[in-house]
């Protein structure tokens, strides 16, 4: 179980997907909630095609749970790439914002109205990145790998997750052997590129995993109405496909994984290599050196893992101010620093909580 | 004499560039662009003028609500900030969305106000410390090493506040971050030059400092700096048009408006309580000290004495309280109001001040002509902050005003929105190679800024 305050703090969560299953944005959910439990802190989201409809649903979803921007708390964009097709738009992500209060104003606020309020995902992720100790944060992807594939050939940045990515989950494959991955068949140069140039393990979490593990839709009208009334990701999800209806798991259990992967919710394959070959079929050979491992279902844990999955992304949001690239925590200084070190002269009454603010609650993610 | 080719109209041959007038002692002044330096007859092979490029740094962040816009494209109502541009609405790109990164607290903790200073032009995570100072070539200073021997002087670093080189300026952040916008090296920051008679000795002296009583021996007499090259411009002026005479004339006029100025601001220092801890020259109000300095600027660039200008208008971390508008508070103690109407009103009103000052500027960059364009149409001049929300410390959005065409390279007139986190480094890039320094990558940078639309 996560263990609190006294450790590290929490591991940046690094979301990258292309948000055409439903189970994305629970995913979305889950981190929150795990963020609300002190098991990571999401840093950046970022979806893998152009679909400004889809981007502004998930920023909306996103300062829900983040809460407003300001007084030293930034609010970080969605990263959407320039290019790419925008696919096709769900109803889970446009129906929330036809509704209605009362007075006639939308329950929900969309703010991004072009590609000027979203950020190039590569920049995102590299920017939030440098706020993170090293070996403090973590990604999951659980969509093509264009991204990422474009993160790896940022100036410096494969040095950067070398120091501070624990590891990559990847929600695609089917292991040991199954059929073709359709993210995987969207770019595969991409992840064949993430799969050889990734300088942290990698861990797969397969379709395998995601279809054993069914999502109970039951939730949304019980755990979810409870804990939020007119939480935008349970409206989503009614919209998503006619209910009632359980959704595979795909994402949530990349998501969970990496948050804890020291939970026992999972076992893990022998190290291995993962490929892909040109129809986007994952091959997985084991191999001592290997850098990648699979994940596999354990029916034992089934119970406990759709306890969390539900407990998780139901959670009520727990306003944390972390400051992304502006946070608080700081490296240790010099003993010469720590003695001279004097603040800027600030009138009392109108001092910023600059270096009086507390870091977030100090935690440690369970690994 | 005059140096450089003899000022012969009748062999049609070009005044050069870089013809001085000179005189006895220590005189030397450069020439502004004249219709003499292009070949009589050849218009289409006119040396093209030089491109400028300055930065004006106003600290401590601004009240965003009254400098944004809530619209993209071409300019309408100006935002209250801005509304001394007004008249140079057309010659001027307000650019939202940029991003400093590196200012941010990145595991450093606080400190925001000598980080975005110290990573402003140079795009690193400058190091907390107060006496291992560690910060990267500046692009400015990269520019100027690339085409600085084309001129006098490489680079000029102006200040009107505060060169302290050492102590503590924001939380373990040494003032060498604060004081400093260019960076020659890792570890050697540029001070700016605060005195205007410092400044206009060294553009127009021979590089000999006078001594104090060489300078009060020049007071005495009360000759001004012309009257030693006197020779030279009445040669110069007997090989010129009609047109080059009234702008030799007008830019003459303006070196002895500035020197007048001077003289006055050092009477005004004699009256000073000499209890004040106030340098020799440099006048007391804040709107008489920027119009010197940046009138020097502006005949730095009109007589291509440099290329390559940093103005540090006033420091990060600011105490300085705003007399000249009623405002007794620190500047920065200001900034952070805490949302409290009252402060962000006084705030308003100074962010309003500083650009009201700067339109002067610009006025005089426009009205000074090259050829067919004006010298601010031949410029790039960024006015800018390395803070957006100063109670907030944001380092994304940042306030950023290009001014000028860059020599019809950008196409201005309008507000333009880069993606949000786009680094600021981006328009680095794009002003180096509009400098013609080419470089793949500079800071943290991911590319030109492509929102720009080239001309």
């Amino acid at each position: 179980m996560p263990q609190r305050a006294g450790g590290p703090s929490p591991a940046g969560a690094f979301f990258d997907t292309g948000f055409t299953t439903i189970d994305s944005l629970l995913a979305v959910s889950l981190l929150y909630g795990l963020q609300g439990k002190s098991d990571c802190k999401v840093a950046a989201i970022a979806m893998s095609r152009p679909n400004l409809d889809v981007a502004g649903f998930v920023d909306m979803v996103q300062r829900t749970y983040h809460g407003p921007a300001g007084n030293f708390a930034q609010l970080p964009p969605i990263g959407v790439p320039e290019k790419g097709e925008p696919g096709t738009t769900s109803p889970a992500f446009v129906k929330p914002f036809e509704e209605k209060q009362a007075d006639g104003t939308p329950v929900y606020k969309n703010t991004v109205r072009s590609l000027v309020d979203t950020a190039d995902p590569g920049t995102l992720f590299r920017n939030y990145l440098e706020a993170f100790h090293d070996g403090d944060a973590f990604f999951v992807l659980a969509g093509p790998a264009t991204n990422l594939a474009a993160l790896l050939d940022m100036p410096g940045v494969k040095k950067l997750i070398a120091a501070k990515v624990q590891r990559l989950v990847i929600a695609g494959g089917a292991f040991p052997s199954g059929a073709p991955d359709p993210n995987f068949r969207a770019d595969v140069p991409a992840v064949r590129k993430v799969l050889a140039e990734w300088p942290t393990p990698i861990v797969a979490a397969g379709q395998e995993v995601g279809a054993a593990l069914p999502f109970p839709g039951a939730s949304i009208d019980k755990e979810f109405e409870e804990a939020m009334p007119g939480n935008p990701v349970a409206r989503a999800y009614r919209a998503y496909q006619a209910m009632p209806y359980d959704a595979p798991s795909y994402a949530l259990s990349a998501a969970l994984y990496a948050a804890r992967p020291k939970a026992g919710y999972f076992k893990l394959s022998d190290p291995g290599k993962i490929s892909v070959d040109d129809s986007g079929r994952a091959v997985f050979t084991a191999s001592a050196e290997g850098q990648h491992n699979y994940l596999i279902a354990d029916a034992s844990q089934k119970d406990a893992i759709t306890q969390a999955f539900v407990e998780l992304a139901s959670a009520k949001p727990e306003v944390r101010r972390f400051r992304g690239p502006q946070q608080l925590q700081q490296r240790p200084q010099q003993p010469q620093q720590q003695q001279t070190r004097q603040r800027l002269q600030v009138q009392p009454q109108a001092a910023p909580n600059e270096p009086a603010v507390a870091a977030p609650e100090a935690a440690a993610p369970n690994q | 004499m005059i140096k450089g080719k003899a000022p012969a109209m009748v062999q049609r041959s070009a005044l050069k560039r870089r013809t001085f007038l000179r005189g006895i002692g220590t005189a030397a002044i450069g020439l502004p662009f004249l219709d003499a330096m292009s070949p009589a007859f050849a218009a289409s092979t006119a040396p093209a003028a030089p491109v400028r490029m300055a930065f004006f740094y106003v600290p401590n962040g601004m009240i965003m609500d009254a400098w944004d816009l809530n619209y993209e494209g071409k300019f309408q109502e100006l935002p209250r900030t801005l509304k001394a541009m007004e008249p140079f609405k057309d010659d001027m790109i307000q650019i939202g969305n940029l991003t400093h990164n590196t200012g941010r607290a990145l595991l450093d903790g606080a400190g925001d106000h000598g980080r975005c200073s110290g990573s402003y032009l140079t795009g690193v995570q400058v190091k907390k410390s107060l006496v291992d100072i560690k910060s990267s070539v500046s692009f400015d200073q990269i520019v100027a090493g690339e085409i600085g021997g084309k001129t006098r002087f490489p680079s000029l670093e102006l200040g009107m506040e505060d060169a302290r080189q050492a102590g503590d300026c924001d939380s373990g952040y040494s003032c060498a971050y604060t004081n400093n916008l260019a960076w020659k090296s890792d570890t050697q920051p540029l001070p700016p030059t605060l005195n205007p008679r410092a400044l206009f000795e060294r553009l127009f002296g021979t590089g000999q400092p006078m001594t104090p009583e060489q300078r009060e021996r020049q007071a005495m007499t009360r000759r001004s700096i012309l009257d030693f090259v006197m020779d030279d411009t009445h040669k110069l002026e007997s090989n010129l048009g009609p047109t080059d005479r009234r702008k030799l004339d007008e830019y003459l006029s303006s070196i002895r408006e500035v020197e007048t100025q001077i003289q006055a601001a050092e009477k005004d220092t004699r009256q000073v309580d000499p209890g004040m801890d106030k340098p020799y020259g440099i006048p007391a109000d804040f709107g008489d000290h920027f119009k010197l300095m940046s009138d020097m600027i502006a005949i730095a660039f009109q007589s291509d004495l440099t290329r390559v200008v940093t103005f540090l208008m006033t420091r990060e971390g600011s105490l300085r309280p705003y007399h000249e508008l009623g405002i007794p508070d620190g500047h920065h103690p200001l900034t952070h109001h805490r949302n409290q109407p009252e402060l962000m009103e006084k705030v308003r009103r100074i962010n309003e001040y500083h650009v009201q000052q700067f339109a002067g500027f610009v006025k005089k960059m426009k009205e000074s002509k090259e050829g067919d364009r004006s010298l601010l149409d031949n410029s790039m001049i960024v006015y800018g902050a390395g803070l957006s929300d100063g109670n907030a410390h944001l380092h994304e959005d940042l306030p950023t005003l290009m001014v000028g065409r860059g020599g019809n390279y950008f196409k201005p007139g309008r507000r333009i929105l880069a993606r949000r986190e786009t680094p600021m480094c981006n328009l680095f890039l794009t002003m180096m190679d509009r400098m013609g320094v080419n470089v793949d990558h500079f800071g943290d940078s991911t590319g030109r800024l492509n929102c720009l639309d080239l001309g």
